[in-house]
C-alpha cells in the first residue's frame, strides 16, 4: 500500500484558492487576445462579405507572392590556413576550470569551430567529479555578454590604448609609493599559486602595497576559530562520503555552502539505501527552508540568532555521554524539543563517522562546532585538516580596517579584483573610493565599484584566460583559454606584471604554429609566466588533463600533531547571554542556488532558473513564516516594510514561505544590482534593478543573521514570477516515498501499489521487443539522490538552445524550460512522531489541520518535508500527444523517443493540453530575434553560444525535451563509423552529464548490462501516473526517509 | 547546345596550347616531358619564371651536360663534391635544397634537358580561352519566368483595355447613327453577348461554377505542381563563385580524390571547403605562367591575394599579413531544421560524392544536381540497402534478419532481390522524424 501523504505544491492548491482553480483548467494561462487586438483604434468588426472577399483575395495573393521570394544568398567563408586540430562541424573538449565562482571545479568545455558552447564538470577532477552546479553551467553566457567592457577605462572615459593606461597607473603608484601612502590591493579569496605570484611582485615593486581579500560570503568565523583550536588559519576539507550521520546548522552545503558540488556528489552516495550500508541520517537545523533542508530527513527549526545555545546544546549532550566536562551552562530543555538530544544520539551512534557543521560566522559557535566534531573523532575521518580547502580565506576584520583607514584618508589608493565592496559590502564605500588619490578596479563590467574608480582595467573572462588554482591543498587546477579574447580586455594577472615591470619577455618564444601565415599569435606574457612557475612538471599533460594532484607534502605524522586546543568552558558566559536574551524577529540573509553571492548579476540564466525552493524566478524576497504573514494581514502578491538598525527597505515582495521558522524570515543576497546591465538592472542605462540588494543589511560582523527587525505590511502589491503551481496535481499519486526501516523489511514498501488494470485503445504496441531493432532509450532518476539543485535545468537549457522568456511571461504560466523540478511539500508529524514512530499524517488528521487553519492556527507551517522531483517530457510508448496532434508533428520512434518535428508543427497545442505530464512548452514569440526579449539571445554576441547541432525554434510551434536526440545521434554515429557496438560508446544526456549527486542515469534497455537495465529492475523503481498506461519511459526510484535510525 | 558545344572547343583548344604534341625532335624530349610531369619538376620550376627554383629555359646554355647530370641526380653529393657554381646556386636560393633524383639515369636526365630546350615559347599574345563561367547559370536562372508572366499579365490588361475602347467607341458610334448598329437584344444579360448559344441559355448558377472549374481546376494543378517542385527548390542553382575553380579540371581530367581537398567529409557533418592552404600544395608551384604569357594565372593570382603571399619573395617570407578570405557561394542549402552529416552517408552508407552531387568531374562551374527535397532523401532511404554485414554496430539486426530470411525467405521483409538479407535505412528507423529533426 502507498502511503497517504498529502502533497501539495504551494499554498494556492493547498487552500484552493479560487484564481488558482481556475487557472488550473488551462493548460495554457489564456486564449489569444483577439479581442483586445481587435478592439483597438483602427480595426473595424463590422465588415461584411465582400470585406471579407477583399481580404482573402489580397492575402492569397500576398502569400503567393512571398513564396515566389528569390532565396538570399548563402556565402561560405572557409578558414585561409586550417588549424590542424580544429575540423569544421566537430567539437573540441578543453579541459579548464569553472570561473563561476571561487570554488574552483574542474570543468570540459566544449568548443565548437573555435566558440566555446558549453561546460561540463570534469571527470578528473576532484572538486567538481564530473557534475557541475547550475551557476557553473550558466557563467558561459557571461562570455557573451555584449555589456561588458570592451576597453579600459581611464576616469570613466574608454581608451583603446592600454599603454596610456598603463603608464598613468605606474605614474600613481610609484608617486603614492615615494610618499610611502598606503595602497591596497582588495581581492576576493586567491588561491591561484601563478596569481599569488604576480602579486608578490608586485608588492615587491612598491612595498606600500598590502593585498586583504575578502568574501561577500563570509567564512572568516570559521578560518578564526580553526586558527584558534588548530593553529591553522584554513578551511577544513569535509568527507560527505564518509559521514553516516550529518548534523548541520543553517548551513546549505548542497547548495551555497563552501564546495556544493562536490559535496552532493559525496552526500548522496550515502543516501542510497543499501543492505550492506545502509544509509546516512541527515539532521538540519535551520530558520529558512534551504536546499539542503529539504533533502533532510529531520529539519528542525531554529532560532539562528540563538545558535550558540543550540549547538552549546548539543555539545553538552554529547560530552555528557562520552564523560566529558560540560559547558557550565543551565540546560535549555524548551530549545527544540528533544530534537537536539536525539542529534546527539544520532551522532554518538556513528561515531568517527559524523559530521556537524555550521555556516554561522560568529567565531564561538564555529569553536563549539570543531569542540563537538572533534570529541566526536570527526577529524582525519569526515574532516580533513591536514588537505585543508583554500576555497575560501577572506579576512572580515581586515577589510573592515581598510574601510576605515580609507575613509579616513590612511590608505591613499585600492585596486580592486574580483571584488564589488560598493554592491556587497557597504554602500559607504562609495564615498571613500572617490576621495582616495588612486583607485582601480579589474572588474570585466562597470558594476557598483568600478563606476567609482579612476582606471577600470577589464579582466578577461576565465575562457579567455590562463590560470592555475589550488581549490584544495596538493590539487591544482589549470584554466586555459578556449577563445581569443572577444573584447580589448586583458588579464588581470597581466596588468600586475606589467605594473610591477615583470612582463616575462616573449622573444623567441612564440607559440608555435603549424600553419603558414606570417601573423604568428604571440604567447600571452601571463602564459610564459605561468609555464615557468610550472617548469618542474609536464605542462602539457597537466593541462590536457585540467588537474595536477601533488602528494601531500605533510607526513602522516602531521595528522596527529594537528592538535585541538580549544576550551569551550570559557564560552559558558557568552551562551547563558544568548540563551537568555529576549526573543525577537530574526533576518536570515541566505544565498540563493542559481545567484549565489550576486557576482554574476547580469546572466539571465540564473534569474530564470527558479528557487528550488520557493520555484520564484527573477526576483528576490522576504519569505515570511505563514503565521506572521496571517498576524500582519499579509496575503498573497503582498509586499513588507523591513526596519533593522536604521536601515529600511519599503515595499519588498513577500512569499509566505512554508516551512520557514516561525520567529524569522529571510532574504536572499545577490540580488539588486544597480550597475550590472539590461538584464540585472542598471540605473545608468534605465533598466530597474532586479530585487533588492540585501547586502545592506548586513552589519560589519558579516553575520548572516540579524536580529531585531521590525516589519509592517507593505503599501504596494507585487506579482512575484512563481513556476511551481502552474499545474495542479489533482491529488493524483505522482511521488513515492518511504522509510528506511520500512524498505528493509519490503524493498518495495511505498511503491507496492499492486498491479493497476489499464485499458488500452491501441492496437498493442510493444516497443520492447518487435517495434525497436537497435535501441530503446530510456532514463531512470534517483529521488533520494537527487538535491533539487538545477543544475540539469540550465544544463539542459543550454544544450538545447532554450530562450529565456522573462518575468512577465512566467507570469503568464509561459516558461520555456524543457526541464523542471517539482517540488512538493506536505506536513509532516509533529516533532514527537517524527521520532518516535512511523506514522505519517493521516487523511483525517490533515482536514484537522484545515481546521486548525481556519483559526488562525499556523505554527504548524514552519514543519513540512519535501520531496524534489525532476520532470521532463517522459517519451510515453503510448502517448496522448502523439494521437491528438492533426498534422503527426509529433510521432514515436523505433528506439522509443517521442519525437518532435518543429517543421511539421502548426501550433494547435492539443499535445500540451493532452499531456498528462505537462511538459510540453508553445514557443509563443521569436525570441532569438524579438528586443523585447533582452536577454542576449538576440544580438549577435549572445547567439554564438547557439548549439548549432540544435534548431533554433521559432515561435508558434511546440517544443519538448528529446532525450537530447542530438547527442544519442553523435553517440551512435560515432560508433558505426569506427564500426563498434553501442555499449562501447556511452550517451549522456545535458541534464545527466551536469547533475553533482549522478541521480540521472540514461541508456538503452535493449543492452542488458547496462546501469539503467538495473536500475528498471529495482524495487524502487516507478513510473508517474502508470495507471494511464501511457508507458512512460522515465522511471523514478521511491524516495527513502532515514527517519527512524536516530 | 551551343554553349556546350563552344564550351568543348575551348576547353580543347585550351590543352591543345598547353601541350607541345608538335614538337619536332620527338622521342627524346617526349620522354623528357613525360619524366619531367611524373618527378614532379613543375612543382618547384617553371620553364620562364623563378619559382622556389629558377627558371629552366636556356638551362642547356648555362651549364655543361656534366655539370647537369650531377647536379639534378644528386645535388648534395655534387655540392659537397665542392663545385664552385653548386654551391653558389644553392646560397643564391637561400640554402633551400633541391630533391635527390638518383632514380634517374644520366640518359633521362639528358631526356628531361632535351625537353626543356625544344619547349616552345610562351605564345606573345595567345587567343584568350577563359571560359565565361556564367554562361550557364544565367539560363537556368528563374526570373526569366515570372518577366514573362508580367508580360503576359500587362498584354491582358492591354487586351481588356481594348475591348473597353471598342465597346465605348460603338456605344458613341451607336447613338450617333442608332440604324447602322443595331442593339442587341435588350433581355440579355452582359455575358451572354460574348458566349454561344448553347452557353449562353444555361443556368447561371451551373456556367459559373463550369467557369470556375474550368479555369480554377489547371490553375490550382499547376500551383500544386509549381509549389512542390520548384519554390524553394534549387536543382540546377550554379552561381558564379569568387574563384573561376574548375572541378571538371581538377576533379576531372587531373583525377584528384575529393576528400584531398574535402578532407573532413569522413569526419565531420560538414564536407568543408579546403581552407586555402590545401590550395597552396600544388600552387605554390602550379601557376599556368605558360598559358598566360609568362604572368601567373588570373584566378591563381586570387590565391595568392587572400593569401596575402608574394611569390617573388625569397621561400620563407612569402606571407603578409593582410590575407582577406574568400567568400565562397553556397550551393547546397540544407534549411536549418534538417540535420545532415556527410561522414554517416560516406563512411557508413558508404556512398560516392556523385550519388548526391552528380558528375562533379565534367562540371566546369558546380551546380546542384539534386532536388535536395525531402521526397528525394525518403526515396534512397527506402531503396538502398546498408552494408550490414560488415559493421558491428549491426551485428544484432543482421543476426536477426538473416533468421528471418531463413525461416520466411521472400515472405521476410528483409529478404532482398538476390535473396540475400537487405536492409533499407527506412527498416532501421531511418525515415522516423528525429534522425533528421532536432
Amino acid at each position: 500500500m502507498s502511503n497517504n501523504i498529502k502533497y501539495w505544491k504551494g499554498e494556492e492548491e493547498l487552500n484552493r484558492d479560487p484564481q488558482f482553480l481556475a487557472n488550473q483548467k488551462h493548460e495554457f494561462s489564456e486564449a489569444l487576445p483577439l479581442e483586445e487586438v481587435l478592439s483597438e483604434d483602427g480595426f473595424e468588426m463590422d465588415s461584411n462579405r465582400r470585406d471579407f472577399l477583399k481580404y482573402f483575395g489580397f492575402s492569397v495573393t500576398a502569400v503567393a507572392l512571398a513564396a515566389c521570394y528569390k532565396t538570399k544568398v548563402r556565402h561560405a567563408v572557409p578558414y585561409l590556413v586550417k588549424p590542424e586540430d580544429v575540423t569544421p562541424g566537430v567539437a573540441n573538449y578543453f579541459r579548464s576550470t569553472c570561473g563561476g565562482c571561487s570554488m574552483g571545479c574542474g570543468i570540459e568545455v566544449k568548443v565548437r569551430e573555435g566558440r566555446p558552447i558549453k561546460v561540463d564538470g570534469s571527470s578528473d577532477s576532484t572538486i567538481s567529479k564530473g557534475g557541475l552546479c547550475a551557476t557553473g553551467q550558466a557563467s558561459i553566457l557571461s562570455l557573451y555578454d555584449s555589456e561588458r567592457l570592451a576597453n579600459p577605462l581611464i576616469k570613466g572615459a574608454e581608451t583603446t590604448e592600454w599603454s596610456k593606461l598603463d603608464v598613468e597607473v605606474k605614474d600613481s603608484l610609484a608617486k603614492l609609493n615615494a610618499s610611502n601612502k598606503k595602497v591596497v590591493l582588495l581581492s576576493n579569496t586567491i588561491n591561484s599559486p601563478s596569481t599569488l605570484k604576480t602579486i608578490e611582485l608586485l608588492k615587491t615593486t612598491y612595498p606600500n602595497i598590502q593585498h586583504v581579500s575578502y568574501d561577500a560570503a563570509s567564512y572568516s568565523a570559521m578560518l578564526s576559530a580553526n586558527m584558534a583550536d588548530f593553529g591553522k588559519r584554513a578551511l577544513p576539507r569535509y568527507q560527505f562520503a564518509k559521514a553516516k550521520a550529518i548534523v548541520s546548522f543553517g548551513a546549505d552545503f548542497l547548495g551555497t555552502w563552501l564546495s556544493p558540488v562536490e559535496f552532493s556528489a559525496d552526500y548522496s552516495i550515502n543516501r542510497r539505501p543499501t543492505a550492506e550500508g545502509g544509509m546516512s541520517v541527515h539532521i538540519q537545523f535551520e530558520s529558512n527552508l534551504s536546499l539542503t533542508g529539504t533533502n533532510a530527513d529531520h529539519r528542525f527549526p531554529m532560532m539562528a540568532s540563538k545558535e550558540l545555545a543550540y549547538v552549546s546544546t548539543l555539545y553538552n549532550n554529547i560530552a555528557k555521554s562520552l564523560g566529558i566536562a560540560q559547558i557550565p551552562v543551565p540546560s535549555n530543555s524548551e530549545l527544540a524539543g528533544n530534537a537536539i538530544e536525539k542529534s546527539a544520539k544520532a551522532l554518538l551512534n556513528n561515531k568517527g563517522a559524523s559530521l556537524v557543521i555550521s555556516s554561522s560566522n560568529d567565531v564561538e559557535v564555529q569553536k563549539i562546532i570543531n569542540a563537538i566534531n572533534f570529541i566526536l573523532g570527526s577529524y582525519n575521518s569526515t574532516i580533513d585538516l591536514t588537505n585543508h580547502s583554500n576555497q575560501f580565506m577572506g579576512d572580515d576584520l581586515a577589510v573592515n580596517t581598510v574601510f576605515e583607514e580609507l575613509t579616513k584618508g590612511t590608505v591613499a589608493g585600492v585596486i580592486f579584483y574580483g571584488t564589488n565592496p560598493v554592491f556587497n559590502h557597504n554602500s559607504l564605500w562609495a564615498a571613500a573610493i572617490s576621495k582616495a588619490e588612486f583607485s582601480a578596479s579589474f572588474s570585466s563590467t562597470k558594476d557598483e565599484t568600478a563606476t567609482v574608480c579612476k582606471y577600470v582595467c577589464p579582466d578577461n573572462h576565465y575562457l579567455e584566460s590562463w590560470s592555475d588554482a589550488e581549490p584544495v591543498k596538493g590539487v591544482y587546477h589549470f584554466t586555459q583559454p578556449t577563445i581569443s579574447n572577444v573584447f580589448n580586455t586583458r588579464q588581470a594577472q597581466e596588468s600586475l606584471l606589467n605594473w610591477s615591470n615583470n612582463l616575462p619577455s616573449s622573444d623567441g618564444d612564440t607559440l608555435k604554429t603549424k600553419g603558414i601565415l606570417s601573423q604568428k599569435p604571440t604567447a600571452s606574457p601571463y602564459y610564459l609566466f605561468l609555464k615557468n612557475n610550472w617548469a618542474t612538471i609536464d605542462f602539457n599533460k597537466a593541462l590536457e588533463m585540467g588537474v595536477y594532484t601533488q602528494a601531500s607534502t605533510e607526513a602522516t605524522a602531521a595528522i596527529v600533531s594537528l592538535a585541538y586546543s580549544g576550551n569551550v568552558s570559557s564560552l559558558a558566559t557568552s551562551i547563558s547571554k544568548v540563551a537568555a536574551s529576549k526573543s525577537s524577529l530574526d533576518m536570515v540573509l541566505y544565498q540563493s542556488v542559481g545567484m549565489k553571492d550576486g557576482s554574476n548579476g547580469n546572466n539571465p540564466w540564473l534569474f530564470e532558473l527558479p528557487d528550488p525552493v520557493s520555484k520564484v524566478c527573477w526576483d528576490n524576497y522576504v519569505a515570511l513564516p505563514k503565521a506572521l504573514a496571517h498576524k500582519l494581514g499579509i496575503e498573497k502578491d503582498g509586499t513588507v516594510n523591513i526596519e533593522i538598525n536604521g536601515v529600511k527597505m519599503e515595499n519588498v515582495p513577500a512569499f509566505v514561505q512554508p516551512g520557514q521558522a516561525n520567529d524569522s524570515i529571510s532574504l536572499a543576497v545577490g540580488f539588486g544590482h544597480t550597475h550590472a546591465g539590461k538584464v540585472g538592472g542598471s540605473i545608468e542605462k534605465g533598466f530597474k534593478p532586479v530585487g533588492v540588494n540585501a547586502y545592506k543589511f548586513m552589519n560589519a560582523s558579516r553575520s548572516n543573521v540579524v536580529s531585531n527587525v521590525n516589519i509592517t505590511k507593505g503599501s504596494e502589491n507585487y506579482v512575484l514570477a512563481q513556476t511551481q503551481t502552474h499545474h495542479s496535481i489533482e491529488g493524483r499519486d505522482i511521488v513515492r516515498e518511504s522509510t528506511f526501516n520500512e524498505w528493509k523489511k519490503n524493498p518495495k514498501a511505498g511503491n507496492d501499489k499492486g498491479a493497476v488494470h489499464v485499458y488500452t485503445i491501441w492496437e498493442k504496441q510493444d516497443y520492447r521487443k518487435d517495434g525497436s531493432p537497435n535501441h530503446l532509450w530510456a532514463m531512470a532518476i534517483d529521488l533520494n539522490a537527487c538535491t533539487g539543485c538545477g543544475a540539469c535545468v540550465v544544463s539542459c537549457s543550454i544544450e538545447n538552445n532554450v530562450p529565456v522568456v522573462g518575468r512577465d511571461e512566467i507570469r503568464l504560466r509561459r516558461e520555456m524550460h524543457w526541464i523542471r523540478i517539482d517540488r512538493y511539500y506536505n506536513f509532516t508529524n509533529t516533532m514527537k512522531d517524527n521520532f518516535e514512530g512511523a506514522e505519517f499524517i493521516t487523511r483525517e488528521k490533515q482536514i484537522a489541520k484545515v481546521d486548525a487553519q481556519d483559526k488562525g492556527e499556523f505554527a504548524h507551517w514552519e514543519n513540512v518535508q519535501v520531496i524534489h522531483q525532476p520532470m521532463m517530457c517522459q517519451h510515453c510508448a503510448s502517448a496522448p500527444c502523439e494521437t491528438v496532434c492533426p498534422v503527426l508533428a509529433t510521432s514515436h520512434s523505433s528506439e522509443g523517443l517521442n519525437q518532435m518535428t518543429y517543421n511539421r508543427c502548426i501550433g494547435t497545442k492539443y499535445c500540451g493540453n493532452n499531456c498528462p505530464y505537462k511538459v510540453r512548452r508553445f514557443n509563443w514569440f521569436r525570441y532569438n530575434d524579438n528586443d523585447a526579449f533582452d536577454f542576449h539571445f538576440n544580438n549577435p554576441l549572445g547567439k554564438m553560444v547557439i548549439n548549432p547541432d540544435v534548431t533554433v525554434r521559432t515561435r508558434g510551434v511546440m517544443e519538448k525535451c528529446s532525450f537530447c536526440v542530438q547527442k544519442i545521434q553523435e553517440a551512435k554515429l560515432k560508433v558505426k563509423r569506427e564500426g563498434k557496438s553501442m555499449d562501447q560508446v556511452e550517451v549522456k544526456t545535458a541534464c545527466q552529464k551536469t547533475c553533482p549527486s549522478n541521480a540521472i542515469v540514461f541508456g538503452d534497455l535493449h543492452n542488458e548490462n547496462s546501469e539503467i537495465n538495473k536500475l528498471y529492475k529495482n524495487e524502487r523503481a516507478f513510473s508517474v501516473l502508470d495507471e494511464i498506461n501511457v508507458q512512460s519511459s522515465v522511471k523514478y526510484m521511491t524516495k527513502i526517509r532515514n527517519t527512524h535510525n536516530i | 547546345m551551343n554553349i556546350n558545344r563552344f564550351k568543348f572547343w575551348a576547353v580543347a583548344a585550351l590543352f591543345a596550347f598547353s601541350s607541345p604534341t608538335f614538337a619536332e625532335e620527338a622521342r627524346s624530349a617526349e620522354e623528357g616531358k613525360k619524366l619531367y610531369e611524373a618527378n614532379n619538376c613543375g612543382s618547384c620550376h617553371a620553364l620562364d619564371k623563378k619559382l622556389v627554383g629558377p627558371a629552366l629555359r636556356g638551362v642547356h646554355e648555362r651549364r655543361s651536360e656534366e655539370w647537369l647530370v650531377s647536379w639534378v641526380r644528386n645535388n648534395k653529393k655534387f655540392r659537397e663534391s665542392g663545385d664552385p657554381d653548386a654551391n653558389k646556386l644553392y646560397q643564391e636560393y637561400g640554402g633551400a635544397a633541391m630533391n635527390i633524383f638518383e632514380n634517374l639515369t644520366p640518359a633521362q636526365v639528358l631526356n628531361i634537358v632535351e625537353y626543356i630546350k625544344t619547349a616552345p615559347a610562351p605564345a606573345a599574345a595567345g587567343p584568350k580561352v577563359a571560359v565565361d563561367a556564367t554562361a550557364d547559370a544565367d539560363k537556368s536562372d528563374p526570373s526569366t519566368k515570372y518577366i514573362l508572366l508580367i508580360l503576359v499579365a500587362v498584354f491582358s490588361i492591354v487586351l481588356v483595355v481594348l475591348a473597353r475602347v471598342k465597346t465605348t467607341l460603338r456605344k458613341i458610334a451607336a447613338e450617333k447613327s442608332p440604324e447602322d448598329y443595331p442593339t442587341v437584344d435588350a433581355n440579355r444579360k452582359f455575358y451572354q453577348r460574348f458566349l454561344p448559344k448553347s452557353l449562353a441559355n444555361m443556368n447561371p448558377v451551373v456556367l459559373s461554377i463550369f467557369i470556375t472549374l474550368a479555369i480554377g481546376l489547371p490553375a490550382a494543378w499547376y500551383g500544386y505542381k509549381f509549389s512542390i517542385t520548384e519554390v524553394g527548390v534549387q536543382k540546377g542553382y550554379a552561381p558564379k563563385q569568387p574563384i573561376a575553380f574548375s572541378h571538371k579540371l581538377h576533379a576531372g581530367e587531373l583525377n584528384i580524390d575529393c576528400k584531398y581537398c574535402h578532407s573532413t567529409v569522413e569526419e565531420s557533418k560538414s564536407a568543408s571547403i579546403p581552407a586555402l592552404n590545401t590550395c597552396m600544395n600544388c600552387h605554390k608551384g602550379v601557376q599556368l605562367t605558360d598559358k598566360y604569357n609568362g604572368e601567373i594565372s588570373p584566378e591563381i593570382k586570387k590565391i595568392y591575394a587572400a593569401l596575402d603571399y608574394d611569390p617573388e619573395a625569397l621561400p620563407g617570407k612569402e606571407f603578409g599579413s593582410n590575407p582577406k578570405p574568400i567568400r565562397w557561394v553556397r550551393i547546397h542549402n540544407l534549411p536549418d531544421h534538417a540535420y545532415f552529416n556527410h561522414s554517416q552517408h560516406v563512411v557508413v552508407g558508404k556512398l560516392q560524392c556523385g550519388s548526391c552531387h552528380g558528375p562533379i568531374e565534367k562540371m566546369e562551374v558546380v551546380q546542384q544536381w539534386s532536388t535536395l527535397q525531402m521526397g528525394w532523401c525518403i526515396d534512397c532511404h527506402r531503396n538502398t540497402g546498408i552494408d550490414v554485414a560488415n559493421n558491428n554496430y549491426y551485428a544484432a539486426l543482421h543476426t536477426k534478419a538473416k533468421k528471418d530470411v531463413k525461416d520466411n525467405e521472400n515472405h521476410s521483409k528483409y529478404f532482398g532481390p538476390d535473396g540475400n538479407v537487405k536492409i533499407t535505412p527506412a527498416m532501421n528507423g531511418g525515415i522516423e522524424c528525429a534522425k533528421c529533426h532536432y
